[in-house]
């Protein structure tokens, strides 16, 4: 069953429900803007005094420059996956905040889109924050780089989709380990974040095709090095078509969930 | 004036019938109590109303709240509605006022309707000086007024409370009772679920009493009563003392709900009662009037009974 009527507008419930998260995730702006910031430079200073002495380049681009255009995808993406799994089942489950939410004109696809939405955001916050501290460093330099933001929020909004679909099936919380062993982690190897998807062998190639992320880091790594082609089109459009069925099965089973 | 009408409500979960052929009524600006043991059904029918639950789809079910049915106006209902739900779900981490903004935002309200209501709120809540404190400094009974004070964000004309002072201490449920009185004189329709006969004889104008997902009783606190219990009754605090006594008097008069502990004894005529009384020893035992707990003892304790 549907809500057919709402009194209040559609952008008004997504803001609304945005709204909450946001001034949650706020309240402990330290703690939780933190991270993003620090994060690159570990990752950096292992990759200059360790590997990168070892790896120079890697197709065609210095090692250092290709593995921090991963990076910027790889932060939104684990942002927007722990978000929209542990993160949901505790509002859904544990602290009955989306029952809270129900009780207001706000219907189950508001939340679940408004969480899709939110997840984006966490995403564009953290894509932004590392390449700015990466910018900064003068490790990527680009006028591309201005697409970051957007680059961030498709991958927070794209892995809140599929990690909402995970979610929906999940009945105890320590069930997500076997989607951040199964999915997240050989995503963020074989999606061309570590070194190219070239380099898999052939069977493997149109699996990686599928995964949503490989598309997003081969546009994330154009930006970073400003090397663009036509082609990026396409991964554009796989992963707004990515975003637009991943919501639409999350709504449909989550909705189940939230209205018995 | 009517404006809820409910007539053979439904809901079958996978294993039980949570709502058997529910109908009522509730008129505009009154307080109607749902009664019923835990898990007879009440609190799914209350989330049917507002859509908050899916209701079995049939044609003979009618549901009409302010002239909007719940299956495709759900989220009209809930935008004149205040909810306050049995458990405890307020966003812990942040203070009374982000609680109260949130829940602005989700109805829509302006800023400055949102901080003058908020202020007009947690006046009459008693929670003024607590608006920066963190939820998780809150007593209990501080959440409770919030949770309600929550609900009431959108000045709504229709307020469903699940159980709302179950668990408080008698000043804060004394200070609950007396708002929603208040609400009620402000036109407010008002429908409760509860555990406590108090509550409900000293708020409700009509309660429904459920078992087992069936309405078995309606009506007005004060003629359920008359009607169903026995006027006086004798608590004794040791059934065995009535061994030696009962056999020697007319029963007929009486009604006897004894426990292995702990004896009621339902009459009409006090003179009988007395007689009882006084050949029992001191302490053991004394008369008061029946009130709403032993009309719910007798009805939902029979039909346990007749399982």
């Amino acid at each position: 069953m549907t809500t057919n009527t709402n009194p209040l507008p559609l952008f008004w419930r997504l803001y609304s429900v945005w709204f909450r998260h946001y001034t949650v995730y706020t309240n402990h702006l330290f703690s939780n803007g933190f991270p993003p910031f620090v994060e690159p430079l570990i990752f950096l200073s292992g990759i200059g005094i360790g590997i990168g002495s070892y790896i120079i380049e890697m197709d065609g681009i210095p090692y250092i420059q290709f593995l921090a255009s991963g990076l910027i995808v790889s932060s939104a993406m684990y942002t927007a996956a722990f978000e929209c799994t542990y993160g949901t089942f505790i509002r859904m489950d544990f602290d009955s905040n989306y029952d809270a939410m129900l009780s207001s004109p706000i219907s189950p696809a508001d939340i679940i889109i408004g969480e899709i939405i939110w997840a984006g955001s966490k995403g564009m916050f953290f894509s932004s924050a590392v390449t700015l501290v990466l910018t900064i460093f003068q490790i990527i330099y680009s006028p591309y780089l201005l697409c970051i933001p957007f680059i961030g929020l498709i991958t927070g909004m794209m892995i809140a989709g599929m990690s909402l679909i995970v979610t929906s099936f999940i009945r105890t919380i320590s069930h997500f380990g076997f989607y951040f062993t199964g999915c997240i982690t050989p995503m963020f190897f074989f999606s061309g974040i570590i070194f190219p998807t070239s380099r898999l062998p052939t069977f493997l190639q149109p699996i990686v095709e599928i995964l949503p992320l490989s598309h997003i880091v081969t546009i994330a790594r154009a930006s970073a090095t400003g090397t663009g082609s036509w082609s990026l089109l396409y991964d554009i459009a796989y992963c707004i078509a990515c975003i637009a069925l991943t919501m639409a099965i999350a709504v449909r089973r989550l909705r189940k969930r939230l209205i018995k | 004036m009517r404006v809820i009408h409910v007539s053979n409500l439904k809901k079958t979960f996978a294993s039980k019938v949570a709502a058997n052929n529910i109908s009522f009524d509730v008129n505009k600006s009154t307080c109607v109590g749902l009664l019923g043991p835990n898990g007879a059904g009440k609190t799914t029918a209350l989330s049917m109303l507002t859509g908050q639950c899916n209701r079995d789809l049939s044609e003979q079910t009618t549901v009409d709240i302010f002239g909007f049915d719940p299956i495709n106006h759900s989220a009209a209902i809930k935008y004149i509605t205040g909810i306050v739900p049995q458990v405890d779900n307020l966003d812990k981490e942040l203070t009374v006022e982000q609680n109260l903004h949130i829940f602005s935002t989700f109805h829509g309200l302006s800023k400055k309707q949102r901080l003058l209501r908020i202020s007009e709120l947690l006046d009459f809540f008693d929670l003024t000086d607590r608006r920066q404190s963190p939820i998780k400094s809150l007593s209990g009974g501080m959440r409770r007024r919030l949770i309600i004070a929550r609900a009431m964000i959108n000045s709504p004309k229709l307020l469903i409370l699940d159980e709302p002072t179950t668990g408080l201490d008698p000043q804060v449920r004394h200070l609950i009772w007396d708002r929603l009185h208040q609400l009620k004189r402000q036109q407010v329709t008002i429908l409760l679920t509860t555990h406590y006969m108090e509550e409900a004889y000293e708020i409700c104008d009509k309660i429904i009493i459920m078992h087992e997902g069936k309405i078995i009783q309606t009506g007005a606190p004060r003629e359920l009563l008359q009607k169903q219990v026995e006027r006086y009754v004798i608590s004794v605090s040791q059934s065995k003392l009535l061994q030696d006594i009962l056999p020697d008097i007319d029963q007929t008069q009486l009604r006897i709900d004894m426990t292995h502990e702990h004896s009621l004894i339902y009459c009409n005529n006090i003179e009988i009662l007395h007689y009882i009384t006084d050949r029992l020893p001191v302490g053991y035992a004394y008369i008061r009037e029946a009130n709403l707990e032993d009309l719910f003892l007798k009805i939902t304790g029979r039909m346990i009974n007749d399982d």
